[in-house]
């Protein structure tokens, strides 16, 4: 069961408010410490500026600012503002103010879901230092902007509206602009937050950010202008089904008593890459009558359906269209702009499945350039988009990079090698609660290995024309440091002038190792 | 006949200008010398000499591996022809400092750096050898001098640039061979045969007791490894004047090799064997089966170290080594595991050697070879 399986059981069967549960287990939202809680704020506000910006086609310009109000009470604020979509006035409340609100519940890939986390930071703030959270937003064409103080009433799970103005929308700005007060340990979180805004400008290169805080900035420019392609909502794949999600599902047609559609219909109409042939074909194999009305399903009915849809092996794979990768050419601009490397490649791989969740995998590999020689490469990795910091060694990314035998490829540690890790899915499978570490799910461990290899193999032809064009050089050295006391020798023994001498081997030169060498490197970039 | 220094300038000569030759016309130079290897030493055993094998390296100018050597070579070939055309008399000391040079070149990451022609005088001393087996003239006949080590005492006249030197006349000294012995005219030999002995110390002691006079013999040390001017006069000795010559040394593996240098060459001046080596030069000892033989005292005796050991099972593979009696000499050293010096044999009183061992060691032919 997974955590919000947890939590919408309980809403359900306990009564219990989701803002009420959040508030009691803090610690399983990252909000354990002034130090962590400073860190998954900033996370939480930037990965859902990131979300109304470029989900959207807009260029991301992201402002980020912490400033320590009591430094003696580890008292901060922390200030996101983005050029996003912003939220409409009717609904800002709520997406603030309640947590399970939000447009972000579709299937499809995204930094948050159901925007959580920006809720849980809501709370925290208001549950350390009792200030509401600020904010001001205004959606594109709005001819003003909202300005809203909002603190959220725990056991109802509703927010309160502290106060609420507006203004001329003069200068036509859409965005949102957040501020939190709260408890945070900014000397503690400092070098984390720093590292991941500079992660952020990674994986995000089309994005402006700018970051402050007490002694520190950090600017990142853009270093292109496109987009990845935002993804689409997508449906389920039956073999990702449980019984809730049918319940749902089932619930959602709105004439279900006038006119219900069958169990055949309801496959094909409600999940991912099944049509009547395919659907007719599980219904039979399965047990089901495909003409069966969906609203006589009773729940064990359900419970057998949700079973032999899981175990059916004949389904067609996901689609990918809910997934959006970054792309090799975003990738390396932003690998190469952040670490300044000599050498980056990247590689985007085919969308593939596991359990019926689509997900894509691409690994950059950069060498060589500011990157410091390593006993291990270094690992940069990263889930839909955000960096992951914490919990390396249970990452399936780092088994694989220990895995693989580098001095195949020309890579002989310790070496300046940098590994990029994004895996994107409509569900990343991570290990435990904290979010940090992706489990060792062999579809994917598969595809990250392929991922590396296919990319090593370009640093391996890249290291070897490399070494060639060092062959060269080493050659020409060696010839050109001689051919002084060589010359001399000649025009003792032969009683000539030594300018003959030096001039023939300068044309030796010439002809036999400088053109071979720009035949090696003409050779190289034709491949 | 000795070669004339204008024939020796223009061999020398013609190694360079092959080189310029192909640089000139645009082919990437290289010398081609004789490889001075064991691999490349094959046993005459005809002669019983060490030859030099047919075997060739290209020096390429154009290999990284090779520039430097292929360098240093014709700034030797320079430097000796050079003083050559001087009549200079250079020591091959003299040639390493003469040839010293620092190099400056920016290197593959752009670092200005220096380099020395050679670092060494063994890296000089090579390409000297290697002019010598590529032009197949002696450095003696090109007139390089070096630290010559060698004496000789006994019943010999010989004239060098004009004096007449008799050897007989040295009171407690000795003559010392000069670089070049073939510019030695030897006047005059009343000997019976040669006695070369290894160490310079033992040497002496007979010089002292004018062993030479009492056995009519020449003495002649090359103080432990020879150099080539005391093999030169050894086999002049033999060749010109048929004298016999007999070898004592101390019993262990370098004592048998260089025995075996006198003989029939070396491994790296395998090129000059014929014109250093006696093959006929026997060996009187000291031999591991004297130390029963002689009833040498335990006290005298020395164990054998793994490294001698190593030595002796080497030799056993030499050719020149295959001999029944030196296979059953290194056969029993490795089986008993002892050496012991010459000195050993005052075990029983100083004068056994001069006046028992020797003596019976040639009169009874206990010499091996």
């Amino acid at each position: 069961m997974t955590i919000l399986d947890e939590i919408l059981a309980l809403e359900e069967y306990k009564g219990l408010s989701p803002a009420e549960f959040f508030y009691r287990n803090r610690e399983i939202a990252g909000f354990s410490n002034p130090t962590r809680a400073l860190y998954q704020t900033v996370r939480e506000l930037v990965e859902n500026s990131l979300d109304a910006t470029e989900m959207f086609g807009i260029l991301p310009d992201i402002y980020v600012e912490v400033e320590e109000i009591n430094p003696k009470e580890n008292v901060v604020s922390v200030r996101v503002r983005d050029n996003g979509i912003g939220v409409p006035p009717e609904e800002a409340p709520n997406v603030f103010g309640r947590v399970f609100y939000g447009s972000k519940y579709k299937l499809r890939q995204s930094r948050g879901i159901f925007g959580l986390g920006v809720k849980m930071a809501v709370l925290y703030a208001q549950m350390t230092t009792g200030k509401p959270c600020e904010i001001r937003t205004a959606t594109p064409k709005s001819d003003y902007i909202y300005s809203f103080k909002i603190l959220i009433d725990i056991s109802k799970n509703k927010p309160i509206i502290v106060s609420k103005r507006k203004e001329k929308n003069t200068k036509r700005w859409h965005g949102t602009d957040v501020r939190l007060i709260l408890e945070g340990n900014w000397s503690g979180s400092k070098n984390r937050i720093a590292e991941y805004i500079k992660r952020t400008a990674m994986i995000a290169p089309y994005a402006n950010i700018t970051f402050r805080g007490p002694g520190v900035e950090l600017i990142f420019k853009r270093v292109t202008k496109k987009l990845p392609e935002p993804p689409e909502t997508g449906k389920p794949h039956p073999k990702g089904v449980d019984i809730e999600l049918l319940k749902q599902l089932i619930s959602g047609f709105k004439n279900l008593k006038e006119d219900p559609p069958t169990l055949q219909e309801f496959l094909v109409t409600c999940f991912d890459s099944v049509g009547t042939i395919t659907a007719r074909r599980f219904l039979e194999w399965a047990g089901f009558d495909p003409n069966v009305r969906i609203d006589k399903l009773r729940i064990r009915d359900l419970e057998k359906l949700a079973r032999r849809m899981k175990e059916y092996n004949e389904w067609r794979r996901p689609r990918a269209t809910p997934l959006s990768p970054l792309g090799e050419d975003l990738l390396m601009k932003g690998v190469k702009e952040i670490l300044k490397a000599e050498f980056v490649t990247a590689v985007t791989r085919k969308p593939a499945s596991y359990g019926g969740h689509p997900f894509i995998v691409e690994v950059a590999l950069a060498w060589g350039g500011e990157i410091k020689p390593m006993e291990r490469p270094l690992l940069l990795r990263f889930a839909n988009k955000i960096p992951l910091l914490y919990d390396e060694g249970a990452d399936v990314s780092r088994k694989v990079v220990d895995n693989i035998d580098w001095n195949q490829y020309k890579v002989k540690m310790p070496a300046p090698l940098a590994v990029v890790t994004h895996i994107c899915s409509t569900k990343v499978p991570f290990k435990g609660v904290g979010k940090e570490a992706i489990a060792d799910v062999p579809e994917i461990e598969k595809e990250i290995e392929n991922a590396i290899k296919e990319a090593a193999r370009r640093l391996r032809r890249y290291l070897s024309k490399k070494e060639k064009e060092m062959e060269v050089k080493v050659k020409y050295v060696t010839i050109t440091k001689y051919a002084d006391e060589v010359a001399r020798a000649l025009a003792i023994i032969t009683k000539r002038d030594k300018e003959i001498y030096l001039k023939a081997i300068e044309r030796l030169v010439e002809t036999r190792i400088l053109k071979r060498g720009a035949r090696i490197k003409a050779r190289v970039r034709r491949r | 006949m000795p070669l004339s220094d204008e024939e020796i300038i223009a061999r020398l000569e013609e190694l360079g200008k092959r080189v310029a030759e192909q640089l000139l016309k645009g082919i990437p130079p290289y010398l081609e010398i004789p490889v001075r290897t064991l691999k490349n030493t094959i046993w005459d055993e005809k002669n019983k000499i060490l030859r030099l094998g047919p075997a060739k390296a290209r020096r390429e100018y154009l290999d990284v591996k090779s520039a430097k050597k292929f360098m240093q070579t014709l700034l030797m070939l320079s430097l000796i022809i050079m003083a050559r055309r001087e009549k200079d008399y250079p020591t091959i000391r003299d040639l390493y400092y003469m040839g010293k040079h620092t190099i400056t070149y920016i290197d593959v990451y752009g670092r200005k750096r220096q380099e020395e022609t050679w670092d060494d005088q063994r890296e000089s001393n090579s390409v000297i050898e290697d002019i010598e087996v590529a032009t197949g003239i002696l450095r003696e006949e090109m007139g390089i001098m070096h630290d010559a080590k060698g004496k000789i005492v006994g019943n010999i006249v010989v004239r060098s640039k004009g004096y007449l030197i008799d050897c007989s006349k040295m009171g407690s000294g000795a003559y010392a061979i000069p670089p070049n012995p073939d510019r030695l005219e030897i006047v005059k030999v009343e000997a019976d045969y040669v006695l070369v002995i290894e160490k310079d110390a033992i040497f002496e002691r007979l010089n002292e007791e004018e062993f030479w006079k009492r056995e009519n013999c020449l003495l002649v040390t090359g103080k432990g490894q020879p150099d080539r001017s005391t093999r030169r006069m050894v086999r002049r000795l033999w060749e010109e004047f048929g004298l016999p010559v007999y070898v004592l040394t101390d019993a262990d593996p370098y004592g048998w090799y260089i025995y075996s240098v006198y003989r029939s060459g070396s491994i790296s001046l395998s090129y000059e064997s014929e014109k250093l080596a006696c093959p006929e030069a026997r060996f009187i000892g000291v031999t591991t089966s004297d130390i029963k033989r002689y009833n040498i005292p335990r006290n005298y005796i020395i164990a054998a170290t793994d490294r001698d050991l190593k030595r002796a099972t080497e030799l056993m593979k030499y050719p020149w080594f295959k001999s029944d009696a030196w296979q059953y000499e290194l056969k029993l050293f490795l089986k008993k595991k002892e050496k012991i010096e010459i000195e050993a044999l005052s075990g029983h009183g100083f004068k056994f050697l001069s006046y028992t061992y020797i003596p019976e060691k040639i009169e009874k032919k206990l010499w091996i070879i």
